[in-house]
């Protein structure tokens, strides 16, 4: 988008998670404001508030309390308000059951946790830096599931 | 074939009878017939003896008179009178006699007419000479004139009385002729008639002895075969029962009582006594089923349950079908069978299924669960090991350096370890969805799976056209994956991987290694690779789970992989086999039904 700096917003219920990967984007050279959040309902609920700054990319876990990232994907997709934001499933699953419902909602990448920094960085800055317009267009469920 | 049947029939040994009883009254008829001709014949033969003796007689008392009339024309003494006036009588008599016994016949009563005008002519020239003798001597013309007219009158009578007596002779005889004529043919008849009745009574003396016998050893057999259906009965577990559908009566076989735990015949059969013994809660469906019998002839195999004397409750299981005997009564035939045990088992089976199914469920559940949660603090670990290798690299220490390289390694072997048991367990899932999909799709998606494992080993794939089949997809996927991946892992050091996949259409029956032996169809999809190969005696032990053929330092790996091919293929009614030569090769034969 035409801002200077990419918004980023993260929801995940894992203390570490957040902490790596706000980390991650701070050693990227990319200029990003990242926010997280902890659970669905806080996501939602800031989400939803009239003048709230909508992000560019939204990563999403799957499994959190009170509502899981597929709820919130549902919801959001409800929403013609988030129509603009490009949404990442980041989650430690790869469960083609996962995998499915994601893509069927309407989530724009799927991404399974790595388990190394260095990877976690890389992957995070590929994503960020998709042209997004391009890619949705396809909706090619080939190009889903990020391959690293 | 038909006068057999004739002669077997009841009918006929009643019609038999019945000829019997006739012929029998048409002898008694006959004889009657005969005996009123015999005595009508000894009536006619002492009648005519009768007539001729009279007409004899008749002819003598003329001869007296004559006698007389001479005797006094003789002597002209008139004692010669007596015997004249005396036979007068008895002629008279005489005469009105024979008229008598000759009424019947009109040849004979022609005859009587023209006696009687004889006689009455000669009685008539005996006084008229009688009178003449009185006043005028012998030798007078008009007495000698009379006396011969007498003579021939005298003649004329006798030659009348001869005729007589030969008509009546004749009469006899006729008679005679007629009588033994009768006779002849009369014994004959009842003879043949008496003959053709023993005949027919013999027979059916014949028949009825046959009959008879065949019914003794009828009931013998019958007999026989009761008690042997009654020991079958005990052995067996069951107990039978009739119904005659007319008279409604119930007949309950020895063992039906035992059954329901009571004594043979203890109480009176019948229907409401049964029912007074089914549970509660069967007594309306087999109520139902009862009458529905009663109009169809017919009730299959009903199961139900009983609550025996001793309160114990059993399962009975009832079948039964119409028949008509020989009589032409309908008879509703059936069998009622303790099933208790098989209903038992059956239960416990459904019952230990159920819990099988609900463990499996839980098992499944727990180990993917498991697996996921575990992963976790795992991706972690390595995480930070890997921030802490890179920030810290430098203020680490040798030994430290080399501390954080065998955690990772470590690390990294249990998070394979967990990804491959997480895969096992999806394998093994319950639900699985089959679509119709590409092979070779799912060939390629396999091979960017593993892509960089690929560039590194510069490794080949060539692959022939594999077809389209209702398959689960990501598990076809994961099988092909694991199949190039340990192709590359098991590679030799020096040679470039070469991976090979062929694909072809057979017969269950022709090939060797699928244990079946039809028609069905089968694809036959092989890898071969140009790696390290492995002891074709190890072929089978390498699908076992957790087992491998080398130790963690030369290759690593968690002995789930090919466990996790089989299961795949299993799970798609398939067969996999292994076949290798050491430092040549090995070959993965997949069999995927059509």
């Amino acid at each position: 988008m035409d801002k200077d700096y990419i918004h980023i917003i993260l929801a995940d219920d894992d203390e570490d998670d957040r902490m790596l990967f706000t980390d991650a984007f701070g050693e990227l050279r990319i200029n990003t404001k990242v926010n997280t959040f902890n659970d669905g309902v806080e996501l939602m609920d800031y989400l939803n508030t009239p003048d709230a700054i909508l992000p560019n990319v939204l990563f999403l876990d799957l499994n959190m309390p009170k509502k899981n990232g597929i709820e919130c994907l549902y919801e959001i997709k409800q929403n013609s308000r988030f129509n603009d934001i490009a949404i990442a499933i980041f989650s430690t699953s790869s469960s083609e059951e996962h995998i499915e419902e994601t893509f069927v909602q309407g989530a724009n990448i799927y991404i399974k946790k790595p388990s190394d920094f260095t990877t976690l960085k890389k992957v995070l800055s590929d994503v960020v830096t998709i042209n997004w317009q391009y890619h949705t267009s396809g909706l090619n469920r080939d190009n889903f599931l990020l391959r690293l | 074939m038909k006068i057999k049947r004739i002669y077997k029939s009841t009918m006929f040994l009643k019609s038999i009878f019945v000829v019997s009883i006739f012929a029998i009254f048409f002898i008694s008829a006959v004889t009657y017939k005969h005996i009123n001709i015999l005595n009508n014949s000894s009536k006619w033969v002492n009648h005519s003896y009768d007539v001729n003796l009279e007409l004899e007689r008749l002819f003598s008392y003329l001869k007296d008179s004559e006698t007389g009339q001479r005797g006094f024309l003789i002597t002209k003494d008139s004692s010669f009178l007596k015997p004249y006036i005396e036979s007068k009588e008895k002629i008279i008599k005489s005469f009105a006699l024979v008229k008598v016994y000759t009424k019947s016949n009109p040849d004979q009563e022609q005859n009587i007419r023209k006696l009687e005008f004889y006689l009455s002519k000669k009685q008539n020239y005996l006084s008229a000479s009688m009178q003449l003798a009185h006043t005028k001597p012998v030798t007078d013309h008009a007495l000698k004139e009379k006396l011969v007219i007498g003579k021939i009158t005298m003649d004329s009578i006798r030659i009348q009385i001869n005729e007589m007596i030969l008509l009546e002779k004749n009469l006899l005889k006729n008679r005679e002729i007629s009588y033994t004529d009768t006779i002849k043919v009369t014994p004959v008849f009842v003879y043949i008639t008496l003959l053709i009745t023993l005949v027919l009574i013999s027979i059916s003396y014949v028949r009825i002895s046959k009959d008879l016998d065949k019914l003794k050893m009828s009931n013998n057999s019958l007999a026989v075969m009761n008690e042997s259906n009654n020991l079958a009965e005990i052995v067996g577990n069951f107990g039978s029962w009739q119904l005659n559908v007319d008279s409604k009566e119930y007949t309950f076989s020895d063992n039906s009582y035992r059954l329901l735990g009571f004594q043979p015949q203890s109480f009176f059969a019948s229907q409401e006594n049964f029912l007074n013994h089914i549970h509660t809660e069967d007594r309306s469906s087999f109520s139902t089923a009862n009458e529905q019998m009663l109009l169809d002839g017919y009730l299959a195999p009903f199961t139900y349950r009983i609550i025996r004397e001793d309160k114990k409750v059993r399962y009975f299981r009832t079948t039964a079908r119409i028949v008509t005997n020989k009589s032409g009564d309908e008879i509703l035939i059936g069998t009622t069978s303790d099933v208790t045990d098989e209903v038992l088992v059956s239960l416990s089976l459904e019952q230990q299924n159920l819990e099988l199914e609900a463990s499996n469920k839980e098992l499944s559940a727990f180990n993917y669960v498991a697996s996921h949660d575990l992963q976790e603090p795992l991706r972690k670990i390595q995480t930070f090991v890997s921030r802490l290798s890179d920030k810290e690299y430098n203020n680490l220490s040798q030994s430290g350096k080399e501390f954080m390289g065998r955690i990772n390694n470590s690390v990294e072997r249990m998070r394979i370890l967990i990804d491959d048991l997480l895969q096992y367990s999806r394998t093994t899932k319950i639900e699985k969805v089959f679509e119709e999909s590409d092979l070779n799709e799912l060939l390629e998606n396999a091979k960017s799976d593993t892509q960089q494992t690929i560039d590194e080993k510069k490794a080949i794939i060539q692959s022939e056209k594999l077809p389209q089949m209702m398959v689960i997809p990501f598990q076809i996927q994961q099988l092909f994956a694991n199949l190039i991946g340990n192709s590359l892992k098991y590679s030799k050091d020096s040679v470039a991987p070469q991976i090979k996949i062929t694909c072809s259409k057979v017969i269950a029956e022709e090939e060797d290694q699928v244990p079946k032996n039809t028609k069905e169809k089968f694809y036959k999809i092989t890898f071969i690779d140009n790696g390290i190969g492995f002891e074709q005696e190890y072929a089978e032990k390498i699908f076992i789970l957790f087992n491998r053929l080398h130790n963690k330092n030369e290759y690593a790996g968690t002995g789930i992989g090919l466990a996790i091919c089989k299961k795949i293929v299993e799970n798609h009614k398939g067969f996999i086999f292994a076949a290798a030569k050491p430092d040549v090769g090995a070959t993965f034969t997949i069999y995927l039904p059509e």
